[in-house]
Parts: C-alpha cells; structure tokens; sequence
C-alpha cells in the first residue's frame, strides 16, 4: 500500500450502484416534489383535475401564495409551536434513546425481553397510543394527576391547558420514538469493535471515561444520523397532534404540517398547501445543511 | 407497557364496554367475540397474504437498493457526490401531503393503479435506509476494502464480500424498521389499491372505522393480531445482533 | 398466404366478439362508500343483491373504506383523474365537490318517494348533484332514574330550554359529580342553538355573516353559561379523557342531545332506564338533521352515470333497500313512505322513537357554504374561547365575526 487512499475511486463504477435509488427519487421523489413547487405559484384547490392547464391558465397566481404566508402571522406562530416541540424533544429522546441502547447492549438476563419491551411503544398504532395517553393525562381522573397528588402537587390540565398542551405533546413522542432511536444507536453501538474496550481496560480506564473516550466518539455517527432524521421528522410532525388535540387548545399545538394537511384536504387550498410545504422545506433545508457544516468538529467516522 | 395492556384487554371486551370509570383493566366478561369478527369480517387471510407479500418484496429490495447506494455515496468517489447526497436528503423534507396527488397522478400515467408495484417499487428510494448504512459503511476503515482490491476483487465481490457482512447489525435494524413501516403502510395502499383483492391489513382494519362511532375492541383485536408478525421479525433479526462481528470481518 | 388469410380471419372474428359484447347492454360500475363500514357492510351487499335482481344489466362493483381519511383518499382519485362512477360525500364535504363542478346531475330517475327536506339538501343552482343515501337526526336522550331520583318530571315535547335548565340544576343538585345536561360547544350546536333562538350565521341571501347579532348572543350564552356560571355541565378539564356518551352511559349525566346513532351503543350499555324526546327549543324549534350524499363523478361517461343515476335512486328510495336499512339500524332512509318507516317505532329501545319523526318537522340544515371546514374551525376556536370562561361570549363573537368576515368569501 504504497498511496493513503480516501476510498476507491473509480467515477464510472458508482453508476451501477446508484442506479436503482436513483431512478426511485426521479420518479417517486423529485418529479412530485417539482410538481409540487409549480403547485404552489397556483390557487388550485386540490379537486380539479391535475394537468398541465392548472400550471398554465387556470390557476397560475405567481407568487401571491408566498407574499400572503409571509405577511400573515399564522405562519411564524405555527414555527414558533414547531420549534418549540424540537427545542422540548430533541434532547429527551437522545438522552433516553442513549440510555435505552445503553442498556440493551449489556448482556444480562432477560434482555431479550427488555428489548421486546421497549419497542412496543413504536409498534402501538397511535390511535391505541392516543386513546390511552388521553386517558393518562385526563385532568380530574387519570393516573398522571393521581400520582402527582400523592407528592401534593396540583398536576396541570395537561392536554386541555394551552401551556400544557405542547409539553404532553412532547412527552408522548419521546415516549413512542425513543424505542425507535434507541435501535438504531443499538446498532451503532454493535458496531463497536470490543477490543477497543479490551485496550481502554488495560489501561485502567474507568466505565465512565471509556463512555467519554470510546463509546461517544465511536457512535457519534450514528448519533449523527439520529439527529438529522429526528430534526427532519420533527418539523413534519403529525398524527399524533391530529389524534390527541387537532392543533387545539386555542391553537397552542398548530404545527406545520398540521396545517398544511388542513389547507390542501380539509379547506381546498392545495396551492396554498405547497407554499407552506416550500417554506417548510427552505427552513429544514438550512437548518440541516448546517448540521452536516458542523459534524466535521464531532462526528468520527473510522479509527 | 400500558397501551398495550390497554389493547389486549380492549380486545377482550364486548363492544361499548371499553371506556368506563375506573378504567377496567381485566374485563368482566371476556369474550373473543372481537377476535371473531376480525376473522369474519373481511377477507382476512388473503389480507394478511397481501400485507406479507408486499412488506416482505418491500423489504428485500429497500436493502439492496439501499446498501448499493450506501456503499456508493460512502466509498466510491464520484463526481458530485455531495451534491447528489444532499438531493437525496432534501427529498425527505416536502411533507407527503403535498406530493400525494402529483404522485398518483404519475402513478396513474404509469397504469400502476390496483398493481403490487405501485405499492412496492417506492421501497427503491428509501433515504432513510441510505442513510443510515452511509453512517455505517464510513466507518469501515478503508484498510479493508484495499486489502480486498489487492486480492484482486472488484467493486461488486467488495461490496458483497467485504462490505456487507460488516453491516450486519445496520440490516438488521433496517429489516425491522423497513419491515414494519412497509406493514402498517396506510394511505399510500389505500390511494393505491382500491380493489378488493388487493386489500392489505392496515386497509382491511380501516374499515372497522365508522363514521359515528368505532368499534374500538375489534380495531384492537385486529391491531394486536398484525403486530405477531412484526414482533416475529425483530426477534429474527435480534438473533442476528449477536455475535454479528465474529461472523463479519474479513474473509478470504 | 393461407397463413395471413386465417389469421386475418380470426382477427376479425375477435374484433367482431369484442363488438358484440359491447352491444350487450351490461355495465359495470364501481361505488365507492364509508357508511357501510364499522357493521354494515353485509347489509349494503344485501341491498346490491336485491338491485341486482331488478337490474341484471348492472353490476356495482362496491368500495367500502374507513371513515378516517376516506376524504383524502377520494380528493386524491378525484384530483388524479381516477375517481369511482359514483361515490358517497358527507354533507360538509359535498358543498365543495359540487362547487367545484366535479359532480354530474343526477337526471332520469324518480325522485318522488324522497323526503323533499333532505333532497333540498344537496340541491344547488337548482341542480340536484347528489341523493340523500340516508340520514340521521338528533334527539334530547335523558336519563329517567335520574329525573326520577332529583323528583322531577320527564321532558315534552314543549320543553324550551329554561325547563331544560331547571331540571339539570335539579340533576346536578343531586351531588356526587353528577351533572345535569351535555351538549358540545361547537360550531355544530351553534348553529341549531342560533336557529332556536331566532338567529341566523348569515344574513337573508348569504351574502353576510351575523354571527355577533344580539339573537347569537342569547344562544352562545345558552350554551356556554351552563358550563361556565351554572355549572350543570363539566368543563374541559373536568371531562378531560372522556367522551359525552361515555358521561351519560356512566349514568352520571341527566340530559344529552346527540344523534339517534347511538341508540344501539345506549341500549347495549345503560344499566338504567332511558328515554328520548325531542330536543328543546326557544323562541322555535330548531333539531339537526345529518346527511350523507351519494354522487355521480363528472368525469363518468353518460352510460355509467345513467346506471349509477339508478343504483343511487335505489339505494336512497327504493322501499325494500329502505326495510333492509331499518331492519339493520344503519340510520333511517330519507323516505316518505310511512308505511316502511312504521318498523322503526318498534325496533326496541328506546320507547318513544316516534320523537326522531316528530324531530323531522322542525329540521334545520347545515348552513354548507363552499368553504366549510374552515369556517367550521373558525367558529370552534371562538366557542372555545368563550367556553374557557376566559373571554366574555360577546367579545368571542365579536372576534369570530371578524376573522370570518376575513377569510371567508361569502357569494
């Protein structure tokens, strides 16, 4: 090995082995997200028939959609909602999809069924998730409260207080995607050559210190890739807003997507829908191009 | 825990008893009436044949395509990479509610209404797949895939020889997420698929929704049934989680 | 050459075949529905079976999806081109569909046997695009152990809502988180609340909103006074978790108006005696009247939609499909003919079900404009508003009026 190489390098031959993906995003990726950018420089209602004359005669506004989400204030009031669900959740599901894969990774007695456990949240349907979280949460009657007020604490109308609302929001996401994430930093952490354990004890390094200096820098692309994912799936938040409160109360839990689900099927303003998805879509855009700006100072990909 | 809890003693109860003051955790009269109907109620078999066959084609072919892609983007140097990469990425950012009228009219064009493909061929674009094995596939030291073309093999013996068994415990978490998202995949078959014949699960339990009301013990019967499989799946793949860098590695 | 000649021959024999069977007058369309799911799908499939016998040169081939998103999986076909022949719309829904000119009229049938109310109902321009498939109303349901325990008399029919109110006070006197009345604060209510009080959400010809008018102001606070200064009716926070039917089948509750589809579910649940009558008024009588539409796609050629026109006319009106819909207790048939209709009195519970009939005689439609859903989330935001206690019911509705006036185009 006479040259330090970054790869294999062969421009030709990446061909075949993008072929298959590549096709799927032209055809069920890129050429409706297009579609959907013309959409939006139109008032079309989302019934009329789909063809070109929607683009051409009939519908085309330019950018009018734009100027009046801009100038409205529904738009940055429904952000300031979804930012503030990311602020809340982001951190809570690391934090405890870390513990999770943490100890799913040990080898004790009954991790198996541990790990079966933990996933059940992720496979419960939201409808069933929902229902029992309402009922959890209820503010007189369910079991949240109940506990609270043996500690003496007077627990929030949750679900019904504009406060509160978001926050039980939150909570139950954490609750339903930390299996989820927890997988996949469990792979992550599979992946994990044990000798460098083997090394790092020899040298007397505590569990803690080998946290910080092997298991963290080792995983870090993995938990990369949580972040990206979970930033991207965050701002198209959904059912679980539409099941357990419909953006209520008095508007505290109206997110993006929340609303663009209601223009384009619920009032007809499908061009109106695609504006708001465009903007959506240039916030998600910047923010993680940013991330993948920053991983150079954090992720570690290799030895 | 408790949801499901919820669900199995919901699916235990006759129709109406289900919200009651205090919540009833072991129903008083159980009954496997909700069960019943869920067999009876439409053609339940040939769903579950459907779901099967759709989640399982979905599946293999989200790992082939994707590892390829993966392999590609995270060790082969081409022109644009990042570029492309970022495409990719940026695909997962238009929420689906807007792009689910143009797609069916593509589809349509394609006369892939009330056709298996149409609900499969999507599994070739899974940027979420891609993703996360690029993760995985950078962190393979380049030594190993050098070792590989001294040995005088190619990019696709590496890819398969080399680079795949490393990413054992990646494909067997993507089996599971892959699996189970093809499984409980609700609006697209549903836009898709409107012949009776080609009814999958999640489709087939819709139908217990009313407009007044919803007969919540048969929802659950029937969703506690659909999870056996997706339940069975991770097990399977959990076994692969052991002990999977030992069987990695290099070999020859 | 031999060879080319026969196959020429078999060619045309084929061609020709094909032509034949396209002369044969059979057509087969599809129809596509959510009512039928969550119980009645056999039922509808008897009703096809019947059809059939009558029409053998029509096949339905038959679509039940759940209720949840059927709106978006049919906006979805309607907007890719694909739409079934003939489909079924929810009353809020069917405003907008027909609005946007993607239904045909529905022509060459009789609609005579049809409850003129419920056909007025999907008539616009003087067109008729859809047919009452059938209809529900609502009723006062009350709680006789309860009346009976607080020692007061059951409900008339001549009840306004002050004797609804007294009797819920009496109720809720009772104590042991035991409320006297239930009726959700949403746009629904209000506009039937606003109808008994002499109110309207718009003007004469629709071309103004008045829901702030001194009329909407007594309804509002009809409905919101309950919960915020008498207290005959929990709160959010207090009903947190559980849904109004849920209340009354826990025999916590004296009154509830809601829709006769609950029947089967009160009857199965209730381990007290109850009773119906129909519902309160004010300055009139004002009950709800819920319908769904079924619809001939556009896009349908002549044919199909003359057959469909036939399956729709028969499902709303033909008397044996209106037997085989009571018999199932899948709604009622919006129908005339008394004589079928006399087999709901004795369906069973509950005893004085000839107050759904008598309801049908003070029936109020929804007030479908073309941008419904949106006006209906309007007015909830503002109910709720006022319901919270927070704001008074006269600035809530001052609110609402404007932000109406904002964003809806009235004609």
């Amino acid at each position: 090995m006479e040259k330090r190489k970054n790869g294999l390098k062969n421009q030709t031959s990446a061909v075949p082995f993008l072929l298959p993906s590549f096709k799927g995003l032209i055809i069920f990726s890129l050429l409706p997200i297009v579609i959907s950018f013309f959409l939006s420089l139109t008032d079309w209602n989302g019934i009329d028939s789909l063809n070109l004359n929607v683009f051409l005669k009939d519908h085309f506004i330019g950018f009018q959609n734009y100027v009046k989400i801009l100038t409205g204030g529904e738009f940055f009031r429904v952000l300031g909602n979804t930012l503030y669900f990311i602020v809340l959740y982001i951190p809570l599901m690391l934090i405890f999809s870390l513990l999770i894969a943490w100890l799913m990774n040990k080898n004790y007695k009954g991790v198996s069924l541990f790990r079966i456990l933990t996933y059940i949240p992720v496979l419960s349907s939201w409808i069933a998730a929902s229902l029992i979280w309402k009922w959890v949460l209820a503010p007189k009657f369910g079991i949240a409260n109940n506990m609270l007020s043996i500690f003496g604490i007077s627990g929030p109308a949750w679900l019904q207080s504009e406060q509160w609302a978001m926050p039980s929001i939150v909570l139950v996401s954490v609750w339903k995607d930390t299996g989820f994430f927890g997988l996949i930093l469990l792979s992550g952490l599979q992946g994990i050559d044990k000798t460098y354990y083997e090394a790092a004890a020899i040298d007397g390094a505590n569990s803690w210190q080998q946290f910080w200096k092997i298991t963290l820098p080792l995983l870090s692309p993995s938990i990369f890739f949580v972040l990206i994912i979970s930033l991207i799936n965050s701002f198209q938040l959904f059912p679980q807003v539409m099941i357990m409160t419909d953006g209520g109360p008095n508007g505290a839990t109206q997110v993006m997507v929340e609303r663009i689900y209601k223009y384009g099927f619920k009032y007809y303003e499908m061009g109106y829908a695609s504006a708001f998805s465009w903007l959506l879509f240039v916030i998600i855009f910047a923010l993680t191009n940013l991330q993948m700006k920053m991983q150079k100072n954090w992720v570690h990909y290799g030895a | 825990m408790l949801p499901f809890l919820w669900m199995i003693s919901t699916s235990f109860k006759s129709r109406g008893a289900l919200m009651t003051l205090p919540i009833e955790w072991i129903p008083k009269n159980p009954t496997f009436d909700a069960y019943i109907k869920v067999f009876t109620r439409f053609p339940f078999a040939r769903a579950i044949g459907n779901s099967f066959f759709i989640a399982v084609s979905y599946t293999v072919l989200t790992i082939l395509s994707s590892s390829m892609a993966a392999f590609a983007f995270a060790k082969i140097k081409f022109p644009f990479a990042d570029g492309l990469f970022k495409v990719y990425l940026a695909s997962m950012m238009i929420p689906v509610q807007v792009t689910l009228i143009p797609l069916f009219v593509i589809m349509n064009k394609l006369g892939l209404i009330n056709t298996y493909t149409s609900v499969i061929s999507p599994s070739l674009f899974r940027v979420f797949a891609i993703f996360l094995l690029v993760q995985t596939i950078k962190s393979i030291p380049d030594d190993y895939l050098d070792a590989a073309k001294i040995d005088g093999a190619g990019l696709f013996t590496t890819y398969r020889q080399v680079v795949m068994p490393l990413c054992i415990p990646t494909i067997a978490t993507l089996c599971i997420t892959t699996f189970m998202d093809s499984w409980n995949d609700y609006l697209w078959p549903l836009v898709m698929l409107t012949d009776r014949n080609y009814m999958t699960l999640p489709i087939a339990l819709s139908t217990l929704n009313g407009q007044y009301a919803t007969e919540y013990n048969v929802l659950m019967a029937g969703s506690l049934i659909s999870m056996i499989p997706i339940i069975v799946v991770y097990i399977f793949a959990q076994k692969s989680f052991k002990g999977s860098l030992v069987s990695g590695g290099i070999k020859g | 050459m031999k060879k080319f000649v026969l196959i020429f021959l078999s060619v045309l024999l084929v061609l020709s075949l094909g032509a034949w069977q396209q002369a044969d007058k059979n057509v087969t369309i599809t129809y596509t529905n959510f009512s039928s799911s969550g119980g009645n799908e056999e039922t509808l499939q008897q009703m096809y079976d019947l059809f059939h016998e009558k029409n053998p040169d029509i096949s339905v081939n038959i679509e039940t999806i759940g209720y949840n998103d059927y709106f978006t999986q049919m906006q979805t076909r309607v907007a890719g081109g694909t739409a079934p022949d003939c489909f079924e719309l929810n009353i809020e829904n069917f405003a907008a569909y027909a609005a946007k000119g993607v239904l045909k009229e529905i022509t060459g049938v009789d609609l005579s046997g049809i409850n003129p109310t419920a056909l007025s109902a999907f008539n616009m321009d003087g067109k008729q695009y859809g047919l009452p498939g059938s209809f529900s109303n609502v009723v006062l349901i009350y709680n006789k152990d309860l009346f009976d325990k607080a020692g007061i008399s059951y409900p008339t029919i001549d009840w306004t809502w002050e004797d609804a109110q007294k009797a819920a006070e009496a109720i809720k006197a009772l104590g042991d988180n035991t409320f006297g009345i239930f009726a959700p604060i949403t746009y629904n209510e209000f506009y039937k609340v606003s109808a008994q009080f002499g109110g309207s959400l718009f003007n004469e010809d629709k071309t103004a909103f008045t829901v702030n008018s001194p009329e909407n102001i007594k309804a509002v606070k009809n409905m919101v006074e309950r919960v915020t200064v008498t207290h005959v009716q929990p709160n959010a926070e207090e009903q947190g978790g559980m849904g109004d039917w849920d209340w009354f089948m826990s025999g916590k509750l004296g009154m509830i108006p809601t829709g006769i589809w609950a029947f089967p579910t009160f009857a199965e649940n209730c381990d007290f005696d109850w009773d119906i009558e129909v519902e309160p008024g004010q300055v009139k009588k004002a009950t709800h009247f819920f319908s769904n539409a079924i619809v001939i796609n556009a896009k349908t050629t002549d044919e199909k939609a003359a057959a469909a026109a036939k399956w729709l006319a028969f499902l709303a009106s033909d008397p044996d499909a209106a037997a085989l819909r009571i018999q199932a207790g899948w709604e009622l048939p919006a129908i005339t003919d008394q004589n079928v209709l006399n087999a709901y009195l004795t369906a069973g519970k509950p005893a004085n079900r000839k107050a759904v009939f008598e309801s049908l005689n003070y029936l109020v439609l929804p007030p479908v404009i073309e941008q419904n859903a949106l006006m209906a989330d309007i007015v909830n935001k503002h109910l709720e508003s006022a319901a919270s206690g927070k704001v008074s019911v006269e600035d809530a509705l001052n609110a609402m009026q404007a932000e109406l006036e904002e964003k809806i185009k009235l004609k």
